[in-house]
Order: C-alpha cells, then sequence, then structure tokens
C-alpha cells in the first residue's frame, strides 16, 4: 500500500435515508482516483454494505458514525468510526456472514478492528494498464 | 442518479410481476418488501421481478429476495429473475444466489 496523500472525511447521521450519500461520496473519490465504472459500483456496495450494518446495530438513530476515506497512491483506503455514538459497533455476530463476505469479494483487502477509533478498514488497489 | 425506488405492479391471469426501477438498498427495501410480501401472500401465482432498471441491490435487497422465495415456495410457487445488470448479477454470483433463483 502506498503512502498516506490525502484524506477526505464523511460524518452521517445513524439514519437509512443518508446511506445513499455515503455510496455517492466514494463513488466520486474513486473516479477521482481512476477506478473503472464497474470497480466503482463494487466499491459502493462494500462501503453501504458497513454502513447498513452501523445503522442496524445502533440502538438510536441518534450519533453519528465516520468515513474516512485516505487516497493513497496506488488505491483507495476507507476507514469506519463509530465512536461518535453509544453504541456497540463491533462486527462480531454470525448474522454479518453475508455482507462481510460480499465485501471480501468485492474489496481486495478487509481488517476488523478492535479496541481502536475505527472498526473496520478496507482498501482497493488500482490496477493500472501496463 | 436516484436513489430512489420506484415498483410498477403488473398483474397477470396466472402471473404477477413487479418491475423495479432504481436503487435497493437499506431505506428503500422496506417498501420493496411489503410489496413483494403481500403480492405472494395474496395472488400466490409466479412472480416475476423485472431488473432492467434496477441500478443497485446489496445484501438488504438480497435477503428480501430470499424471504419472498421462501415465501413463494410454500405456495409451490417460483420467484423468477429478469434482466439483471451485469454488476447486479456480480451480486447474485458472489453470494450463490443465482442457484437458488430463476435467472433470465
Amino acid at each position: 500500500m502506498g503512502n498516506e496523500q490525502t484524506a477526505i472525511e464523511l460524518t452521517l447521521p445513524l439514519r437509512a435515508e443518508y446511506v445513499s450519500v455515503a455510496r455517492l461520496t466514494v463513488s466520486g473519490i474513486a473516479n477521482r482516483i481512476g477506478f473503472d465504472i464497474e470497480t466503482i459500483e463494487d466499491i459502493k456496495v462494500a462501503v453501504a454494505e458497513v454502513c447498513n450494518k452501523i445503522i442496524r446495530g445502533s440502538n438510536s438513530k441518534e450519533g453519528k458514525y465516520k468515513i474516512t476515506f485516505n487516497i493513497l497512491t496506488d488505491g483507495l483506503e476507507i476507514l469506519f468510526d463509530c465512536s461518535g455514538s453509544n453504541i456497540n459497533c463491533l462486527f462480531d455476530s454470525d448474522d454479518d456472514i453475508l455482507g462481510i463476505s460480499i465485501i471480501e469479494a468485492l474489496m481486495d483487502e478487509l481488517k476488523i478492528l478492535k479496541n481502536e477509533p475505527y472498526i473496520l478498514a478496507m482498501s482497493k488497489i488500482l490496477e493500472r494498464d501496463r | 442518479m436516484s436513489s430512489e425506488l420506484k415498483i410498477h405492479e403488473e398483474l397477470g391471469e396466472d402471473y404477477a410481476r413487479l418491475i423495479l426501477s432504481g436503487e435497493v438498498d437499506i431505506y428503500t427495501s422496506q417498501n420493496l418488501k411489503e410489496k413483494m410480501y403481500n403480492i405472494i401472500d395474496n395472488y400466490q401465482k409466479d412472480l416475476h421481478i423485472g431488473c432492467a432498471e434496477l441500478n443497485y441491490i446489496d445484501s438488504t435487497g438480497l435477503g428480501i429476495f430470499v424471504g419472498a422465495l421462501k415465501k413463494a415456495k410454500q405456495y409451490n410457487r417460483n420467484i423468477y429473475i429478469e434482466n439483471l445488470k451485469d454488476n447486479i448479477r456480480k451480486l447474485f454470483v458472489i453470494t450463490g444466489l443465482d442457484k437458488l433463483f430463476i435467472i433470465n
């Protein structure tokens, strides 16, 4: 993974109607990085799967979660932080299997973090034509 | 690109069809769930889902499809999924749901 260059942060309310905002944001960033349309669609799904899980895992619609998009020299890293809400949003339930398997198939790397502000990190490498 | 979901209902003599356009996500999926489940319970015919204008789906929507299929099977009916876009079909393949549904 290349060195971090630019970070974009998006803070969202814990409401289902704004997950589409996360998808639009990441598609704009991924397009800027140079990912092709198919890969952008994959990244949108992966991001939404995490947002869905965070929103379902929260007990109330108050509170926020944060997505950090790190634009790397060779791709995109996406970090999720839900320390801004009083909820337990760790990915440790069997119900997560479908969503996690989708994310693992679509992204290049997936790390589930514990005891960090960030609970999950995922990344996609840009494949350049040779 | 709209993040709304429009559902057009078509009732035939021995089938029902739901034509989806837009996105099925955590927000729009509740509406789809109600319509799909109601039409299966109340009409009890084979259900066709027209997906030519379906631009987005994730595990929320896929879960609804699976729930609907279980319901349809109770009535010995099938669900046919029509005209999937390539990126949507990919999700059915990744999750193995392409083996569960009849996909045209």
